[in-house]
C-alpha cells in the first residue's frame, strides 16, 4: 500500500492552504474579510457539523483507495447542490436532526470500520453533504460578502476533511487503527448528544 | 534521491507566494506619485471573485503540462490589459457579474475533473476571463485616476499572480500521487463556491 507519509511537503501544503486567509484579513472591516471570517467559522462553531466532517475524512482514510480521493473531490460539489437549495430558499425538512444523525451514522461506520461498496458509501455521504451544504447555504444571502462567505466555509470544510484524513493515516498502524475507530465512536456520541438536543429531549 | 531539489523548488515557489502577500497590503500606504499603479494592482485582489478563478485557471493550465501552460502567462495579462483599455471606450456588459461567476464554476469544475483541454479552449477561457476582469477593474477608475498607471498596475498583478500560481502548481504536481488529488479537491471547492454564488446571483442579482 502506498501510505501517505508526513514529510516537509505535507507541512508546506498545509501552510499553502492557510495562505488565502492572510490578504483578506489585512483589509480589516471590509465585506470580504467579514464574509470570509463568518464563513470560515460557520462549520467550526457547530460541533455537530465539525465532527461529521472529520468523520468523512476518517472514513475515507479507512476505506482507502479510491474512496480517499473520490470523497474530497466530490463532496464539495454535492454540498454545493445542498447549498444551492438553501440559497434558493427551498424548504428541506429536519435539517438539524439529520445533521446530528450524520454524525451518528458516519461515527458508527468509522467505529466498526464498515466497508460497504464505494457507491453505498458515496450515496450515504452525499445525502448528508446535501444537508450540511443546505445549512451553510441558508446563511449565504445574509453574508457580508457572499463569495467570501462561501470560500470561507468550503475551506473550513475541506480542512476538516483533511484533519480526518491525516488522523486516518494512523490506520496504517495496528494501534493507530484502534485510535481511529475510537475517534469514530466519540463522533457518534457527539452526534447522539446533538440529536437529543435537536429533538428537544435535552436543552 | 531527487526529492531534495524538487522540495526546494516547491519551497521557493511557496516562499514567493507568501512574500507576495504582505507586499500588496503595504501598498495601501503609497498614495503619492505611483499611487494609481498600486490602486490598479490592488483592485483585483480585494475581491475574491477575481483572484479565485485566476488561481483556478493557473492550476487548470498546470494540468495541461508546462509546455501548454506557458501560453496563458502571455495571453492572460494581455487580455487583461486589452479589457482594461476597452473599458475606456465601451460600457460594461450587463451580463458581466453572471459571466464572472460562470467562469468561477467552469474553471473549478475543469480543475476538479483534471480535464485535458485543447490548447484553444484553455486560451479561450483565459481570454474571456482576462477581457472581463480587465473591463471590470477598468470601470472602477474615476475621473482623477491616472489611467496608464492604474491599468499597468492591474496588468502587472495579473501577470504576477498567474505566473506564480502556474509555476507553483506545476512544481507542486510533480511527485507523490496525492498532489494532483489535493489540487483537484481545491478545484472542487472553487466550483462549489461558483455554483452556490451563481445560484444566489440568479435569485438576487448584485449590481457591478
Amino acid at each position: 500500500m502506498n501510505r501517505l507519509v508526513l514529510n516537509p511537503a505535507v507541512v508546506l501544503a498545509a501552510l499553502f492552504a492557510a495562505i488565502p486567509l492572510a490578504p483578506a484579513f489585512a483589509h480589516t472591516g471590509s465585506g470580504v474579510s467579514l464574509g470570509l471570517e463568518s464563513g470560515f467559522l460557520h462549520p467550526l462553531t457547530g460541533p455537530d457539523h465539525l465532527v461529521a466532517m472529520v468523520a468523512v475524512g476518517l472514513w475515507g482514510a479507512q476505506l482507502g483507495n479510491p474512496a480517499i480521493w473520490v470523497l474530497p473531490i466530490t463532496f464539495p460539489l454535492v454540498m454545493a447542490v445542498g447549498g444551492l437549495l438553501g440559497v434558493l430558499g427551498m424548504p428541506l425538512p429536519f435539517v438539524e436532526p439529520i445533521i446530528a444523525v450524520s454524525g451518528i451514522a458516519l461515527g458508527t461506520m468509522v467505529a466498526f470500520s464498515v466497508r460497504p461498496p464505494l457507491w453505498v458509501a458515496a450515496t450515504l455521504v452525499g445525502v448528508f453533504a446535501i444537508f450540511h451544504g443546505y445549512a451553510h447555504g441558508r446563511e449565504l444571502p445574509e453574508a457580508a460578502d457572499a463569495i467570501a462567505f462561501a470560500v470561507g466555509f468550503v475551506i473550513a470544510t475541506g480542512l476538516l476533511h483533511l484533519t480526518g484524513i491525516l488522523i486516518g493515516v494512523l490506520v496504517g498502524y495496528e494501534a493507530g487503527a484502534k485510535v481511529v475507530r475510537a475517534c469514530g465512536a466519540a463522533i457518534g456520541c457527539v452526534g447522539v448528544y446533538f440529536l437529543l438536543g435537536a429533538v428537544g429531549v435535552i436543552g | 534521491m531527487m526529492r531534495g531539489p524538487r522540495l526546494l523548488a516547491t519551497a521557493a515557489a511557496l516562499a514567493c507566494a507568501v512574500a507576495f502577500v504582505p507586499d500588496t497590503a503595504h501598498a495601501h500606504l503609497v498614495d503619492t506619485r505611483l499611487g494609481d499603479f498600486y490602486s490598479g494592482a490592488l483592485h483585483p485582489l480585494t475581491d475574491l471573485q477575481q483572484v479565485l478563478p485566476w488561481i483556478a485557471l493557473a492550476v487548470l493550465a498546470a494540468f495541461q503540462g508546462a509546455q501548454r501552460a506557458r501560453w496563458i502567462i502571455l495571453v492572460f495579462p494581455l487580455a487583461l490589459a486589452i479589457g482594461g483599455i476597452a473599458s475606456l471606450a465601451v460600457p460594461l456588459p450587463s451580463f458581466g457579474p453572471l459571466l464572472g461567476l460562470v467562469l468561477v464554476a467552469v474553471t473549478g469544475l475543469a480543475v476538479a475533473a483534471a480535464a485535458r483541454l485543447p490548447l484553444g479552449v484553455l486560451l479561450a477561457i483565459a481570454v474571456v476571463m482576462g477581457l472581463l476582469h480587465g473591463a471590470q477593474n477598468g470601470a472602477a477608475m474615476v475621473a482623477t485616476t491616472d489611467r496608464l498607471l492604474f491599468l499597468s498596475g492591474m496588468t502587472a498583478v495579473g501577470y504576477g499572480v498567474i505566473t506564480l500560481a502556474t509555476g507553483s502548481a506545476i512544481a507542486f504536481l510533480h511527485g507523490a500521487p496525492w498532489r494532483p488529488i489535493a489540487l483537484r479537491a481545491g478545484g472542487s471547492w472553487v466550483a462549489a463556491v461558483g455554483i452556490m454564488v451563481l445560484g444566489l446571483h440568479l435569485v438576487r442579482p448584485v449590481a457591478g
